[in-house]
């Protein structure tokens, strides 16, 4: 491997930029690292670089550690977003200077000059000052620059940032020839997903500090396991649909899509569905579909662009009509809107005009892999449902996973004696209070499989505690902290607990093993990055003195049977939590499926 | 044939008209007076005087001190100014406001601070003492004065053109392989060269005018600690006019050369910076 990252982590006034990234790039390979301004992607390119420290981790270049290397001793090529050309010096002279200082021999350099000039297609430009150049001749006079030493690596910070469209398209040819050239392994870090698709090999897809996801281009597109990476990536409609054995069901239309991978148990359950604009199908009727109804729209919005041709349906029946995801911002208006995009000869084949009713079908869908689908929000009465579904973190949370917060209004939760009025589906969410824990049994026995439990103040978490009761919770607590994590900027801590008085030899290593096995499963299974610590005591117990000791803490608890909430984990109860808590709940039996795979 | 160009002040006419009868009134009317005095003496009487071995010996310490106060300046105003704009710390705002004292101060004021301090019994003078080192009443006690007046000089030159350094720059000379030292020398210097002649300059041209504070400190010893300034005064006291305009003409000549060539140098070195209009 040429770049080997090891939970590489950047603080920066105590909050993490960069938060325990892991990443190998290959020989000669070009990485892409996309990602918003702020997810800390260029941080994590000047750590490569050796220009900005790490708190916590490793890197390494060619198989050697350079964690504690200088920039200067590292060596790598770097090319910044404006260029940075030293302006008193000309072309030849930029290109020189690391020949120089490394005291190389002037026939030397002059031929190395030449090759590289000719490399980048500015030859006999050696006496130009750089002032004198396009932008586009400065940018390749930097790659130039940055490659005349032969390094280890090419790391490229937004290069194309200050250029224009046309000059933009030229360079990124040049790049990716003279990559392909010289063989160099090569990470650009850009915000444009265009670009990434572009010139990348593999792309790596980063938000708030962390890596989410990476992979070939057109797998990311097509299969990715975030909402943020599916969106991120291109336009795509959000969808909630029920997973059941027939497959995904929209309201009441079944869809048999393929590629939908097994979730957990077989049990049916509410999922997060993508469904990419070009793969929507639309006909005038149902029956001339040659691809999965799922539903009746009327045409809102109608836009030419070209060669393709954007609309927007309002889904009209009434069971999909509710179940779309709002987009981020638009919580309070249930958009049923669907995005389509359709080549020119899908609309030679049926035109449309605006207000026209169609039948929409879909050609593929993809399931997200997330247990958190959507929030609801639990009150005794109106006035309590709609106070927590305010809540600041709530809020937060829902509209980084662009999804939507429902309000449930249920009397039975004052005394928790008579049943729900209906399933609780997706992610409950009660305030903290004293009878904190006869609600959850109550929610938990009326199907609820994740809780999220708030105190009226908490700011967003900055440490997110993880602990499961037994083996049987473990595979679903990671599925939900890994899928939370990627919409916090907080860093993951397992907490492993064993007994008082195990603390002996003979099971150290057994709880050493546990530690690596969690994380081994938590990075494999669910690209989740996190620490892990382990203790000894009640685990009531130790989980508190941590949440106490930890600032901001979160909280996300797996059990296998409501009692373990009054029983181990009562103490955590009785005193009204002041810190959020998420608690997973899986029964054991149905689990016993999940772990076989 | 027209110098015109659009401007957003009014009439080429009235502006440059102004500036001439400006630069004329302040500037060049009394300094023909000066050299007119000068005329009216005679060739051999202006050799004698100009060349008098007193006037010789203050011309060396005038322009010796003032060129060692600037180049002392230059390397510690370099560094106040780098430490100012590159770093953050509690009282940064105080030290930079602490650094135009000099420009406000009467100089007689510091002149006598300086000499209290320096003295053989004062605060920095009497550490200085058993090494032998004497400052007050000596010529290095005339260069610390014009290194005080001259040093904000330099700073306030200085500090604008360091902030413009790009830290890409820096880091991009390090990922190539250069060591601290390399880029200092191949990096900023060459970025900041042209404001610190700057800074030099006005801090020598302000050190070989200066007068107030040099006089307390330098106890005037004929041949010695005596600065051409103060040899004009001590002519004009004793009613020699003449001699007065002569050893002043002698100054200006001196003084215009050196500004002149450094200002060449200055612009040679600019030329390719900004060559391409940046």
């Amino acid at each position: 491997m040429s770049i080997t990252l090891d939970q590489v982590t950047k603080r920066y006034q105590g909050s993490p930029v960069v938060n325990d990234v892991s990443l190998e790039v290959g020989e000669g390979e070009f990485y892409v690292l996309l990602g918003p301004s702020g997810s800390g992607k260029s941080t994590l390119l000047r750590a490569i670089a050796g220009l900005t420290g790490v708190d916590h981790g490793r890197i390494a270049l060619h198989g050697n550690d350079v964690t504690h290397v200088s920039a200067r001793q590292r060596g790598v090529g770097l090319v910044f977003q404006n260029y940075a050309l030293f302006r008193h010096m000309t072309v030849g002279e930029n290109i020189e200077f690391a020949l120089k200082v490394r005291r190389m021999k002037a026939a030397e350099r002059r031929e190395r000059r030449k090759e590289l000039l000719r490399l980048v297609a500015l030859e006999g430009m050696d006496d130009r000052l750089p002032t004198q150049l396009s932008g586009g001749q400065q940018q390749r006079v930097a790659v130039a620059r940055a490659l005349a030493h032969k390094p280890p690596v090419l790391l490229l910070d937004e290069p194309f940032g200050a250029l224009d469209a046309k000059i933009r398209e030229e360079l990124r040819r040049t790049i990716r020839q003279v990559q392909r050239e010289l063989k160099i392994t090569t990470v650009l870090v850009t915000h444009d997903q265009e670009e990434a698709f572009a010139m990348a090999d593999r792309i790596g897809v980063m938000n708030l500090g962390r890596l989410l996801e990476s992979g070939k281009p057109d797998e990311l597109y097509a299969r990715p396991a975030t909402r943020f990476v599916a969106t991120f990536l291109g336009a795509a409609n959000l969808l909630l649909a029920r997973q059941t054995e027939q497959g995904i069901r929209f309201g009441a239309a079944p869809v048999n899509a393929r590629r939908v991978e097994k979730l957990e148990g077989g049990r049916e359950q509410e999922v997060v569905a993508v469904l990419r604009p070009e793969e929507v199908e639309l006909a005038p009727t149902r029956d001339n579909l040659r691809t999965n109804f799922i539903a009746n729209g009327i045409v809102e919005e109608l836009v030419f662009t070209g060669a393709l041709e954007r609309m927007r349906v309002r889904m009209a029946d009434g069971a999909a009509n509710a179940h779309i995801v709002t987009q981020a911002n638009g919580s309070s208006a249930p958009a049923a809107l669907l995005d389509v995009t359709r080549t020119q000869h899908e609309q030679r084949l049926f035109p449309v005009t605006l207000g026209q009713s169609v039948a929409i079908g879909v050609r593929r869908i993809h399931v997200l892999p997330t247990p958190l689908s959507s929030y609801t929000a639990y009150g005794s009465d109106q006035a309590s449902c709609e106070r927590l579904s305010q809540h600041p973190l709530l809020v937060e949370l829902a509209s980084r996973m662009k999804t939507r917060i429902i309000k449930r209004e249920e009397t039975p939760l004052v005394a928790c004696d008579a049943p729900a009025s209906a399933p609780v589906s997706g992610v409950a969410v009660i305030a903290a209070g004293p009878k904190t824990a006869d609600q959850l049994q109550w929610l938990l026995q009326n199907g609820a499989g994740e809780v999220l439990v708030l105190p009226a103040h908490s700011a967003s978490p900055q440490r997110v505690l993880i602990h499961w009761a037994d083996d049987s919770a473990r595979r679903s607590t990671l599925a939900v902290a890994a899928s939370l994590l990627r919409h916090v900027a907080a860093e993951a801590v397992y907490v492993g607990i064993l007994p008082e008085g195990s603390s002996g030899e003979s099971q150290r290593p057994f709880g050493v093993r546990t530690l690596l096995d969690a994380r081994s499963e938590a990075q494999a299974v669910h690209g989740l990055e996190m620490r892990t610590e382990l203790r000894f005591g009640a685990a009531a117990d130790e989980l508190q003195r941590q949440l106490h000791d930890s600032q901001d803490p979160m909280l996300i608890l797996g059990v296998s049977d409501p009692a373990q909430l009054r029983g181990t984990f009562g103490a955590l109860f009785t005193s009204g939590a002041s810190y959020p808590m998420m608690i997973v709940y899986r029964p054991s039996k149905d689990n016993s499926e999940g772990a076989a795979e | 044939m027209s110098f015109r160009q659009p401007s957003i002040l009014p009439g080429f006419g009235l502006t440059l008209g102004f500036s001439t009868f400006f630069l004329s009134a302040i500037v060049l009317v009394p300094l023909a007076a000066l050299v007119m005095k000068t005329a009216t003496m005679g060739w051999s009487d202006f050799v004698r005087v100009v060349t008098d071995a007193r006037a010789l010996a203050s011309y060396r310490l005038s322009f010796g001190a003032s060129i060692l106060a600037a180049t002392l300046n230059s390397v510690f105003g370099f560094i106040i100014a780098w430490t100012l704009v590159r770093y953050e710390f509690p009282g940064r705002k105080l030290i930079d406001a602490l650094i135009d004292m000099p420009f406000a101060l009467p100089t007689a004021v510091s002149g006598i601070a300086l000499t209290a301090v320096f003295a053989e019994n004062g605060w920095i003078g009497q550490h200085l003492a058993p090494f032998g080192i004497k400052v007050a009443y000596t010529w290095i006690g005339v260069v610390v004065a014009l290194t005080l007046i001259g040093l904000p000089f330099v700073v306030r030159s200085v500090q604008p053109a360091i902030a413009e350094v790009q830290r890409d720059l820096e880091d991009a000379a390090e990922t190539l392989g250069a060591g601290r030292l390399t880029i200092f020398r191949r990096i900023v210097l060459p970025t900041v060269f042209p404001a610190l002649a700057t800074g030099f300059t006005l801090a020598f041209a302000r050190a070989v005018g200066e007068y107030g504070s040099v006089i307390f400190i330098a106890g005037n010893l004929p041949m010695r600690t005596e600065i051409t300034p103060l040899l004009i005064v001590i002519k004009l006291e004793q009613f020699d006019y003449k001699g007065a305009a002569a050893l002043g003409f002698i100054m200006l000549t001196m003084s215009f050369v050196m500004l002149l060539s450094i200002n060449l140098l200055q612009a040679w070195s600019r030329r390719r910076m900004v060559a391409a209009g940046r």
